[in-house]
């Protein structure tokens, strides 16, 4: 066991130096600030050892790319080659995802891939954004690279790299961010290298099957303990198209057998492919289920590939929820659907057994944390393309915990790190006029969703241009066990003379000086009945002025009166309003 | 007993959690170590009852000594257990309109993560936390004015609130104090004596959420602190003590009461903070000439470790206590919780763990009879043959071998189908594994490599385990220093005088703003003398060390760079900007000299040099006398799964110049240090043991 103990801490050891690699040379703020990227390494099976600190949409499904490193090449590749994939078609997450693979060679021999995936903050879509919602079909997405050698024997393709600076926007930004993502690649190539000289390359085999068997053992351990049954479940993202006027729907079923100690996921009841950029593919599939499971079964559990051995996802080639069928557009594949997805499994898991489970988290972007372009007239008029991370938050409730203020979404679990205000606004041309949680956002119940994000951009002597992918307006974050959904996600362009218009969900809008881009951001969805909540929890909120004093009584039941210290429960009231008989009436 | 000791003396304490380290060094650089209980209601308590007991030991009264005392030093936890505790002062905060929820965004981003989580509550509660109409851009230029009337209404609801400190935080505060001091001229009127703490003065940085908090644990810990350092200063007046006494800051250094208490977060981690320079003085007596140390220090219930390259110990911004980062520089000190008391256990899926779960001092492991049932690391320890049960902490506690193998039997042996000798000797692998990865993360997130360091093993529990983290980690040589016990009061007693200060000018290479550049080093340059001058550090011991925080075009972490000599050509310049590159190089394999550098924020560390500090490297110790440990004890190796004989060899009986080689054990009244296989061990000048690895 000493060695599995002293490999385990060397393999995480390789993963940590990888992303701090990443972390610290990339350019583009999505990198840098965000930390949208995630590094892993595989053996040549295309096991995966560690998630360590990445993205859960990011690596729940990477061995895809090896796979497909393998199956293109065979035999012809060698020492020193990397290879570039951003294909969903190819076993890649989206787009924006640029990813590279390196086979690791030990005397000769082929024993790992060496995998670093960032979200770059441009791949050349036809307009200045990396998800394209609306792109109807696999033409309207960004520069497309399915899995293609970027670099043979440790020098670029010089061809492959041309391709790529004449299609993106920003070229240097790009080179700088290619070489970071690369260095974290031959990071992650030479230590493993270094492990295979210390301890020899069977010893490091044997590790590699006994920590994959681990995993599994504590994952059928735990798998072990949930209560069985199965349960379907229908939710719906906000529709932008006339054939779902009553929105898109997201099913699955989910059967948990812990006798068996084995989970199915059923997804083939989903509707076929649609004509939007948000269609899901089997890397992002597998990765919301595996990062739902891995939520439910606990962190004890290893996040590696033989901890997903008791976890079955079936899926429908052809379907939004499945593997798309070409030339289906996915360039958000990683977002709308996908953060549904998770905290549906996740909120089906209530209805097998109490304290189970969540509520949902927010779904798409909120129109604070958008892809900004346009050109900086304080430097020159130097150009730019970035995704700012403001507000994105509203994470989902859990028996016994509040949801995640800084959450986002599912595929990030609160990973994704937050813009900083001046940060942004030394960056970019716009001025934050607030950024404040919103009030009664959040979704009610015992234990209440992460609130969402009140926050106004202006353009300042420069004119944005804009796009998001947001969406929970018509369908917000729903609550699981009789807890509420969270505010809708609401965005308006806000006119010089103040009027407002109301933006659609997907847009891409161009705001003038003086004009402003106006979000309020969805809140996660609530747990377990409001009336159950901790009334001095509610009072707290109403004191910081987070709940109002009418959704106090009305919602959870709790009067609150002025007394000479501020606000203090009414308790004959709060006792009235909260008798059994009151909450039938109301 | 009194030993005599000539004056002039220098006093240094250390108030910890539990007890007060105290050290005297008199005029012929003797050393005399004292210990005494921390008292935590009033910080001079302690610190007197151990006076008393240092001057009895010397033979003086406590007045007589005091008033022979030119120097009274203080590193004290008081900042950093009162935010640990919420007994800092009700603090209300004022922040620009529209933005008070900085303090609970943070930055966002969040270590693993789990669905079972409670989200952590802003420092300052939402109602305590005013918006003020008032706003800057990124230029310092004002977008919107300051609006009186609006701050002196916000103003008046506050003052219901009965605050006891106020911080002040606006946006772009540090390009523009001017709205913060309009501000705070409205509260020197509405809120008269009320301390206040402005954020362009705390921490003049760019990024809200690090400024915020900054100043809010700034004014939160001004009223508490005032009061304590005022009453130990009065009461060491009264005691005939003549001089300014002086505390350790975060950042390692000290200065004196009056700077500290106006701005005392510079007081957060204060109390260990010392440890990382002494080592690297330590390691220069010692011969070692590259100054490359990393410094752990395990304890009961984790391990503490810093890094210093070519001398210069690791700082950061990043300083957090229970999560609110306190933003002001500070010793980068990694922190995992693997100690003494770490409780082993064994998973669902068969594998062995040690921690984070720790049964502390108390009830503490089973092996102390104290109640304690579970297994841990001291236990393994001693069933390994480490541990002498009869003279452990100085024979203060006899330990129950029966008790320590009851306890491994039951929670780790019998789960694994093992024995209790191979258990014990796994128990200790795994943590030590643990505290590998977190002083790898910290050498490897400054992209430097543990092989090109020396080891220097503080506190009671490394020396077990110290020699053998170095190998793990490919490391050559560990320092046992003889005052490892006492590390920190020691580092106390003979640190620097140290302060910082810094100016926000962004320019980059591109246009390089020469005269604003100039402007800024030279008030940076003011601001470091004035503090010196206020120190009574005389000219020749003085140093002032600029540096500049400068990034790629885009990037958002950046790198310090040494300023070196004048920059006003552009010859200047280029040699600046190449420094950058070098260090970029260095830190992430990678650099880009074409592209554009930003420079962000410039520096000073305004340094008074102690007699301490300006020695030269010492030279190595030759080895002249072998030695041989003539008892023997048998423990179980986990490797070669064998019982194998190991020397014991007694501290006190080691003279400068004894070699010997491992397995060993060297016991001490205090600690026991391990000295594996293959490894050779010397005694220094200092009777510090310098073991080498694999020689």
């Amino acid at each position: 066991m000493f060695t599995v103990v002293v490999l385990r801490r060397r393999f995480e050891s390789v993963v940590r130096e990888m992303s701090n690699t990443l972390a610290k040379t990339g350019r583009s703020g999505v990198l840098n600030t965000a930390l949208d990227f995630s590094c892993t390494v595989t053996d040549s099976s295309f096991q995966s050892l560690s998630a360590g600190q990445g993205l859960p949409v990011h690596t729940g499904a990477i061995h895809l790319i090896p796979q497909a490193v393998a199956e293109k090449f065979g035999d012809d590749m060698g020492p020193g080659d990397c290879f570039v994939n951003n294909s969903s078609y190819h076993g890649n997450t989206h787009c924006a995802d640029f990813t590279l693979c390196s086979p690791v060679y030990h005397q000769g021999e082929l024993v790992f891939y060496s995998i670093a995936r960032a979200h770059f903050s441009d791949m050349g879509f036809p307009t200045p954004d990396t998800y394209a919602p609306l792109a109807r079909d696999y033409y309207e997405e960004g520069l497309m690279l399915p899995c293609i050698r970027i670099q043979r024997a440790g020098r670029d393709v010089p061809e492959v790299i041309d391709i790529c600076k004449a299609n993106i926007r920003a070229p240097d930004i790009f080179y700088g961010d290619y070489l970071a993502t690369l260095g974290a690649v031959r990071t992650g190539e030479r230590r493993v290298l270094e492990i295979c000289d210390e301890f020899g390359v069977d010893v490091v085999k044997q590790f590699l099957c006994e920590y994959q068997d681990y995993a599994e053992a504590m994952a059928s351990e735990a798998i072990g303990g949930l209560p069985s049954g199965t349960v379907s479940k229908e939710f719906f993202h906000d529709s932008v198209l006339p054939e779902y006027p009553d929105g898109i729907p997201v099913r699955a079923t989910l059967t948990v057998d812990p006798d068996a100690r084995r989970i199915e996921i059923d997804l083939r009841d989903n509707v076929d492919n649609l004509p939007l950029g948000i269609n899901m593919n089997e890397a992002t599939v597998l990765a919301c289920c595996a990062t739902a499971i891995m939520n439910i079964l606990g962190p004890d559990v290893p996040r590696c590939a033989g901890a997903l051995r008791r976890v079955h996802v079936l899926m429908r080639e052809g379907s939004a929820i499945g593997k798309p069928k070409f030339p289906a557009a996915t360039c958000a594949s990683t977002t709308n659907l996908a953060h549904i997805l998770i905290e549906h499994i996740q909120s089906m898991f209530a209805e097998l057994g109490e304290g189970l489970g969540t509520g949902y988290g927010t779904i798409g972007h909120p129109a604070s944390a958008p892809v900004v372009s346009g050109s900086d007239s304080r430097f020159g008029e130097r150009p730019f393309v970035n995704q700012i991370m403001l507000g994105y938050w509203g994470g989902p409730a859990a028996s016994g915990h509040d949801g995640w203020l800084t959450y986002g979404s599912g595929t990030t679990q609160g990973m994704l790190w937050q813009s900083s205000v001046e940060v942004v606004e030394a960056q970019q041309p716009l001025l934050v006029e607030k950024l404040e949680i919103r009030a009664d956002s959040f979704g009610p119940g015992e234990w209440i969703g992460g609130g969402g994000a009140s926050c106004v951009l202006r353009a300042r002597a420069d004119t944005l241009r804009f796009t998001c992918n947001s969406g929970a307006r018509r369908f917000p974050p729903p609550g699981t066990a009789g807890g509420e959904p969270g505010a809708p996600n609401l965005a308006w362009k806000r006119s010089a003379d103040g009027s407002l218009t109301e933006l659609p969900i997907f847009f891409d809008v161009v705001i003038a000086p003086g004009e402003k881009l106006v979000s309020e951001g969805c809140g996660g969805g609530g747990y377990g009945p409001p009336m159950r909540r901790d009334a001095t929890r509610v009072l707290k909120d109403v004191r910081a002025e987070l709940i109002s004093v009418e959704c106090a009584r009305k919602t959870y039941g709790v009067a609150v009166m002025r007394g000479r210290d501020g606000y203090e429960i009414d308790i004959d009231a709060t006792r009235n309003l909260r008798s059994p008989s009151k909450q039938q009436v109301g | 007993m009194s030993q005599a000791a000539s004056a002039p003396f220098h006093i240094a304490a250390d108030v910890g959690g539990t007890f007060t380290d105290l050290v005297l060094r008199d005029a012929r650089d003797r050393t005399f170590l004292f210990k005494s209980l921390t008292t935590p209601a009033d910080l001079s308590e302690g610190i007197f009852n151990g006076l008393a007991l240092m001057a009895e030991a010397i033979g003086m009264s406590r007045e007589e000594m005091l008033a022979a005392a030119n120097g009274f030093a203080c590193g004290t936890t008081a900042a950093t257990n009162a935010i640990l505790e919420g007994k800092t002062a009700r603090t209300a905060l004022f922040c620009t309109e529209g933005f008070r929820d900085i303090l609970s965004i943070r930055t966002g981003g969040r270590h693993g993560f789990s669905i079972q989580e409670d989200y952590p509550e802003p420092y300052i509660p939402r109602e305590m936390t005013f918006g003020v109409r008032e706003r800057l851009n990124a230029e310092g230029a004002i977008e919107t004015a300051f609006d009186a009337e609006q701050a002196r209404a916000q103003l008046a609801s506050c003052a219901a609130g009965r605050p006891e400190a106020v911080a002040v935080a606006f946006l772009w505060s540090h390009i523009n104090p001017a709205h913060e001091l309009q501000f705070a001229a409205l509260l020197e009127d509405l809120l008269p004596g009320v301390p206040y703490s402005l954020s362009h003065q705390v921490n003049p940085t760019i990024g809200e959420y690090k400024r915020t908090s900054a100043t809010a644990i700034d004014a939160s810990l001004k009223p508490v602190l005032r009061q304590q350092i005022a009453a130990l200063e009065e009461r060491l007046a009264l005691n005939g003590f003549r001089g300014q006494p002086t505390f350790v800051c975060s950042n390692g250094g000290r200065t004196s009461s009056r700077e500290i208490t106006q701005k005392p977060v510079y007081l957060c981690l204060s109390g260990p903070s010392t440890a990382p320079a002494a080592a690297v003085r330590l390691a220069a007596r010692a011969g070692i000439a590259h100054g490359n140390v990393i410094t752990i220090d395990i304890g009961g219930t984790s391990l503490d470790a810093s890094i210093a390259r070519k001398g210069r110990v690791a700082m950061h911004r990043e300083g957090s206590i229970a999560g609110h980062v306190f933003g002001v520089p500070s010793i980068d000190v990694a922190t995992v919780g693997s100690g003494g008391g770490s409780i082993a256990w064994v998973d669902a899926g068969g594998m062995l763990r040690v921690g984070p779960e720790s049964a502390g001092s108390f009830p503490g492991p089973a092996c102390y009879g104290r109640g304690g049932e579970r297994a841990t690391l001291t236990d393994a320890n001693l069933v390994r043959g480490l541990l002498d049960p009869a003279t452990f902490a100085d024979g203060q506690m006899t330990l129950s071998l029966d008790k320590a193998r009851d306890a491994i039997g039951r929670d780790v042996a019998g789960p694994l189908g093992i024995s209790v000798d191979e258990g014990a000797a796994l128990i200790a692998a795994v943590a030590e594994q643990d505290m590998v990865a977190a002083i790898e993360e910290l050498a490897i997130k400054r992209g430097f490599d543990p092989r090109e360091f020396l080891l220097v093993s503080g506190g009671g529990a490394g020396g077990l385990h110290a020699a053998r983290l170095a190998r793990e980690l490919g490391m050559r040589e560990v320092l046992f220093p003889h005052a490892a016990s006492v590390l920190c009061a020691y580092g106390t007693a003979t640190g620097d005088i140290k302060f910082d200060f810094s100016v926000s000018r962004a320019t980059s290479s591109k246009a390089f703003d020469f005269a604003a550049v100039r402007t800024a080093l030279a008030a940076l340059h003011a601001e470091g003398t004035a503090f010196l001058e206020r120190m009574d550090v005389e000219p020749a011991r003085r140093t002032l060390r600029f540096t500049v925080d400068a990034h790629y075009q885009g990037q958002v972490s950046h790198l310090s760079v040494d300023l070196d000599g004048d920059l006003a050509t552009k010859d200047d310049l280029a040699r600046l900007t190449a420094a950058f590159h070098a260090e970029h190089q260095r830190s992430y394999a990678v650099q880009a000299p074409d592209d554009t550098i930003e420079f962000v924020a410039w520096n000073v560390e305004a340094i008074g040099r102690t007699r301490d500090a300006t020695h030269t490297t010492g030279a190595r110790t030759t080895a002249i006398r072998p030695i041989v440990a003539e008892r023997h004890r048998s423990v179980f190796d986990h490797a070669t799964v064998t019982a194998v004989e190991i020397g014991l060899i007694a501290s006190d009986s080691l003279t400068p110049g004894d070699t010997f080689t491992g397995p060993t054990l060297v016991e001490d009244r205090l600690t026991s240090i391990f000295i594996p296989e293959r490894c050779i061990a010397t005694v220094t000048q200092d009777r510090d043991l310098l073991v080498a690895i694999d020689a």
